[in-house]
């Protein structure tokens, strides 16, 4: 009884004949249709040319004024915020009992 | 378009055309990395705009693509087709081929790839009612002379028998003679699965071909 191994390597020897050989006449109608079709879309080329530069320039662009808006409006928030300390009085407060005034800072 | 101007005129003095030869085709590399220096410049050429250099591409792996295609579609005039179609789409998207990469896995897969699509097409439209002789109807022996004999008939027939992807596994190891690892990148399955499939393959081959190999299931 034969391997399984041993098995495909025969199958694969055998089989080898199977494969499909195009002839000199289907290369050439193959290769002259590409070389048609290729040559037939010139101004497609230009545009991926020009795409291929200006989308990643865009994207930069575009990321760039985003991070941009993104600071200025978090530097504005941060700026308007009060804080505990801004709510204390600067001032004293002058507080009347019985007749004596005490000043409260 | 004749093959002279085909290969004539405009693409004289292009990169590597002293090379467009058909039959030149070499074993594919088993690397992820192109070894062919020639195969490489023709890339980066084409990539800069030169399409001129996408000659030699199609002459390296014609045999190759339209071996693969048939093998899907079984039939000249389709394989043709798929082929075509084939290198115009990946001359289409050559900017987004990584540099550096062998082009031969590429263009199997997306041969492969559209080679499927047609498959599909024709199951999904088919108005026939379809048989137990149906599958007959894919086979095109004529296209095929090497399947003279019995022994390639036995085994073409047994690979025809099985179920879609094993199909498809079984004919890319056994008839193009890929590794695992090539039959893994064209088909976009794990090596695991093409293992997987390879082996379920080998199984009803060896049930089916048993008196010719001397093999047996058990």
């Amino acid at each position: 009884m034969i391997d399984d191994d041993n098995f495909l390597e025969r199958l694969r020897a055998d089989a080898r004949q199977l494969r499909f050989e195009p002839d000199a006449m289907m290369s050439s109608r193959i290769a002259a249709r590409v070389r048609e079709r290729i040559a037939a879309e010139p101004q497609a080329g230009i545009a991926q040319i020009l795409a291929r530069w200006f989308r990643p320039a865009v994207a930069s662009l575009a990321t760039l004024a985003l991070v941009a808006t993104l600071g200025i409006q978090w530097a504005e928030q941060s700026h308007d915020t009060t804080t505990l300390d801004s709510m204390v009085p600067t001032q004293s407060v002058d507080i009347s009992v019985g007749g004596d005034t005490f000043s409260v800072e | 378009m004749s093959t002279t101007s085909m290969f004539g005129g405009a693409a004289a003095g292009s990169l590597a055309f002293d090379r467009l030869v058909f039959g030149v085709e070499k074993a594919p590399t088993r690397s992820a990395t192109n070894e062919d220096p020639i195969e490489a410049r023709a890339i980066a050429a084409v990539k800069a705009g030169d399409a001129a250099s996408y000659d030699y591409l199609v002459s390296k792996y014609m045999k190759r693509v339209v071996s693969i295609a048939w093998g899907v579609v079984r039939n000249a005039a389709d394989a043709e087709d798929l082929a075509q179609e084939a290198f115009v789409k990946a001359f289409e998207s050559i900017g987004r081929f990584k540099t550096g990469e062998p082009f031969g896995p590429w263009i199997y897969r997306i041969v492969t790839n559209l080679g499927l699509d047609v498959m599909k097409h024709r199951k999904r439209f088919r108005h026939e009612e379809i048989t137990d002789a149906a599958p007959a109807e894919r086979r095109d022996r004529t296209d095929l002379p090497a399947i003279s004999n019995e022994l390639a008939a036995r085994i073409d027939s047994g690979i025809e028998s099985l179920p879609e992807m094993q199909r498809l596994v079984a004919r890319l190891y056994l008839v193009e003679e890929l590794g695992h690892s090539e039959i893994a990148a064209i088909t976009g399955l794990s090596e695991g699965t093409v293992r997987s499939h390879l082996s379920l393959a080998r199984g009803k081959l060896k049930e089916k071909l048993a008196d010719l190999h001397g093999g047996s299931n058990d």
